[in-house]
């Protein structure tokens, strides 16, 4: 059974589409990127699966069943507020109440330990820092673990430390069972959580499936290189569509069809060459080239971008 | 429901245990009575200096009776019985004799007196005050020479003229007496005024059939309907206002969003509108107790209206319902508490003009305006249950017509309010307008 339905939902905000006759299946038990630049429609989209919005049209299910606050579902959202006058765990033990309709003594105790919050169990959330209280509030949302847990931007502002934490958890409940939706801006930590990824952009969704089945639809014109004077030089080179500079290193977009061996012919030729791989374009990649100021537009060219995604692997959706 | 009851439970303690609760319990009753406080710091330590009053008396005769008529009430009233204390300032009234020429000049002359404090007032009587009749009622134009002037700067409400009042008719009757050549031994009983006495009616013991005796009235028992009124509102105000700004600071933090993936914003709403009555009504419950003990302590226990009690606490749930409702509705609406304090007055309206307006309407309780001002359901609570606490009260079936009006309006405006609410808690970093609210009330 699929975790989530949507059918051709669409929601408007004074006449402007938030989101636009978006259709999206999640089955159980995965791991769910949402991405899109802000204001795309991601929080709308997860605010109507969570039931705090309405759509004005199309339908929503949650395990087979219209979203109600029976739904069982976890939900951080992206604007961080808790009772700041509540002691950790009195707060911990009314949200658990609330979703879970019992106490759940151990459970909390348990993730007070694993996120090394016990020490501070009994302390009121205004005293503490701003990366403890968003642990805290993952815990809020997590006791008792949910059949789906939806996650707006659960690493933002947290320590390295507390951000691998909170990534392995989440990877923990899915382990058990939990499916999760997780929205954020990191492309990276996405394409390493994720097993699928749904991008909106503008209201409309523009990508949709595993992460493999999105980089083969964009092709093989990604080329990751390390050469002397690597940005100058390549920049310069025939077929060459974007250079992005990391500084040792160098990620080039050559033209569609073009040959990568005629490029390191131009490049070897005009300067020393470490290293040349072809590689798959990153996510981070693939979002700019969708929502980056120099984005041929999506929405107007989606049939092409349809008929491209036809003959990309099975599950890739690039609408 | 069991959603209801966590969410009240959890506004309810961390209301309970906040200084502002414990703090309001016991400033409350002070702001609001500070009116009553004033006056009996008043009586007790009054204003006793001496009040000097010129008398100008174009009569002739009147001047030397007014005069002894005022220092009859000096000496009876002008210290306490029973401790000697001074409780009244001295009246003084010293006759000035009426300079020949314009009058005006010497009323100039006089009210300079008074301008420099040599002076607190003065009397001018006219020339034919003794033989004049009386004026038909409603006469707006009374020939000053059929008249008494009093000349004063005193602003407000000024006791002195109100205490002259009585000396000085009684001084003018003495010496239209003296005219008519009754003995002056004979003026005191003759003028004696009847002391009126304020007495409650009559009844039949429905089960004995013995009749009931009337009963004094005291000024508590007269005071009854009016502290029920008050503290009703005072009640309502006291939840009404901080709910409006908390609402709208826990909106400002945020908090609501993530609760409401467990329950629905009815329920949230519901349940802090259930903490604030449950709230209100410990507080009530704390001042029945002691204003039972404060009446038992007089032995008035007697005038105690418990059978208003149950129609109080109806009535206080029922109005709890809709201001808060209508606070969490306004407070969701706002960016910020300091914006919630800006429409604190649509929530407070309904509990504030029956306050405004209770002059008419214990003037005249079973009029026209007071029965149909009772009976629309925003301003029932506060209103009926003043009139039915009243002397006499009001026709049974008026208590019901107006509950049944008070509870379809509590569950239209908790309705509307639950609409408003949930549209306003996400709309973030701006103030909707009325016309945007009564939008989500209507569209949901």
């Amino acid at each position: 059974m699929d975790a989530i339905q949507l059918r051709n939902v669409t929601k408007t905000f004074g006449g402007a589409a938030a989101v636009d006759d978006v259709s999206l299946s999640v089955p159980e038990g995965a791991v769910y990127g949402f991405i899109g630049p802000n204001g795309s429609g991601k929080t709308t989209t997860m605010r109507m699966i969570v039931n705090i919005i309405y759509p004005d049209r199309g339908a929503i299910s949650v395990f087979g069943d219209p979203p109600s606050v029976r739904s069982g579902i976890g939900y951080l959202p992206e604007e961080r507020g808790l009772y700041r006058r509540m002691a950790v765990r009195p707060l911990l033990e009314f949200h658990a109440e609330l979703r879970g309709g019992r106490r759940i003594t151990a459970e909390i105790n348990s993730w007070l330990e694993r996120l090394d919050l016990a020490h501070c169990a009994t302390h009121r959330l205004e005293t503490l820092s701003k990366g403890m209280s968003q642990k805290v509030q993952f815990i809020a949302a997590v006791v008792p673990q949910p059949r789906l847990l939806i996650l707006d931007e659960p690493l933002t502002g947290l320590d390295p430390v507390s951000a691998d934490s909170i990534r392995s958890a989440i990877l923990d409940l899915r382990r058990r069972g939990t499916t999760v939706i997780l929205s954020t801006h990191d492309m990276h930590a996405a394409e390493r959580m994720c097993d699928s990824i749904f991008m909106i952009f503008r209201g409309r969704k523009v990508l949709d499936g595993s992460l493999e089945s999105i980089q083969r639809q964009f092709g093989d014109d990604t080329i990751r290189v390390d050469a002397e004077d690597g940005a100058a030089v390549l920049a310069a080179l025939p077929h060459v569509e974007k250079v992005r500079d990391h500084g040792r290193i160098q990620e080039v977009r050559i033209a569609r069809h073009a040959d990568p061996q005629e490029v390191l012919q131009a490049l070897a030729a005009r300067t020393r060459v470490s290293s040349f791989a072809i590689v798959k374009p990153s996510l981070e990649d693939i979002f700019v080239r969708i929502a980056g100021p120099e984005a041929a537009d999506p929405l107007a060219s989606q049939s092409s971008a349809a008929a491209a995604s036809a003959q990309a692997a099975a599950g890739a959706r690039h609408v | 429901m069991y959603r209801i009851f966590l969410v009240a439970r959890r506004d309810f303690l961390a209301a309970i245990r906040s200084k502002p609760f414990l703090i309001g319990l016991v400033v409350a009753p002070l702001l609001f009575g500070s009116g009553f406080i004033a006056l009996a710091v008043n009586k007790a330590k009054p204003d006793i200096a001496e009040r000097r009053i010129a008398l100008l008396d174009r009569t002739g005769l009147a001047a030397s009776q007014v005069i002894a008529a005022a220092a009859e009430k000096n000496s009876r009233q002008m210290f306490d019985k029973l401790t000697g204390r001074q409780l009244t300032p001295r009246y003084i009234l010293d006759t000035v004799p009426v300079a020949a020429g314009d009058p005006d000049v010497q009323r100039l002359a006089l009210s300079a007196r008074v301008r420099r404090h040599e002076l607190f007032a003065f009397l001018e009587i006219g020339r034919d005050v003794l033989d004049a009749p009386p004026p038909p009622a409603g006469t707006e134009k009374i020939p000053p020479s059929t008249r008494v002037d009093y000349y004063s700067n005193a602003g407000g409400i000024d006791e002195t003229r109100d205490w002259l009042s009585g000396p000085l008719n009684d001084g003018l009757r003495r010496a239209r007496l003296a005219r008519l050549g009754v003995d002056p031994a004979r003026f005191t009983t003759l003028l004696a005024p009847a002391s009126v006495q304020s007495m409650s009616l009559l009844s039949r013991d429905p089960r004995t059939g013995e009749i009931r005796a009337a009963h004094k009235r005291s000024e508590v028992e007269i005071a009854i309907p009016f502290i029920l009124m008050m503290m009703l509102a005072m009640m309502v105000l006291m939840s009404a206002g901080p709910m409006l700004g908390a609402v709208a600071d826990d909106k400002q933090q945020r908090v609501f969003e993530m609760l409401l993936a467990s329950t629905s914003p009815f329920e949230l709403m519901m349940g802090k509108v259930a903490a604030a009555v449950a709230l209100t009504l410990v507080g009530s419950v704390f001042y029945w107790v002691a204003a039972v003990f404060a009446l038992q302590s007089f032995a008035m226990l007697g005038l105690a209206p418990w059978g208003l009690l149950p129609w109080f606490f109806i009535y206080l749930v029922a109005d709890m319902l809709v201001v808060c409702s209508l606070g969490i509705a306004v407070g969701s609406a706002c960016a910020s508490p300091n914006d919630a304090q800006h429409l604190a007055m649509i929530v407070m309206g309904p509990t504030l003009i029956p306050l405004l307006l209770l002059m008419p309407i214990m003037q005249a309780p079973q009029g026209a305006f007071a029965t149909v001002f009772s009976l629309l359901p925003p301003f029932t609570p506060l209103v009926m249950i003043m009139r039915q606490a009243l002397p006499g009260g009001v026709p049974a079936w008026q208590p019901w017509a107006g509950l049944t009006g008070v509870l379809v309006w509590t569950a239209a405006v908790t309705w509307a309010a639950a609409r408003i609410f949930r549209i306003g808690i996400l709309v973030q970093g701006k103030t909707a307008k009325l016309s945007e609210m009564l939008q989500w009330a209507i569209r949901g």
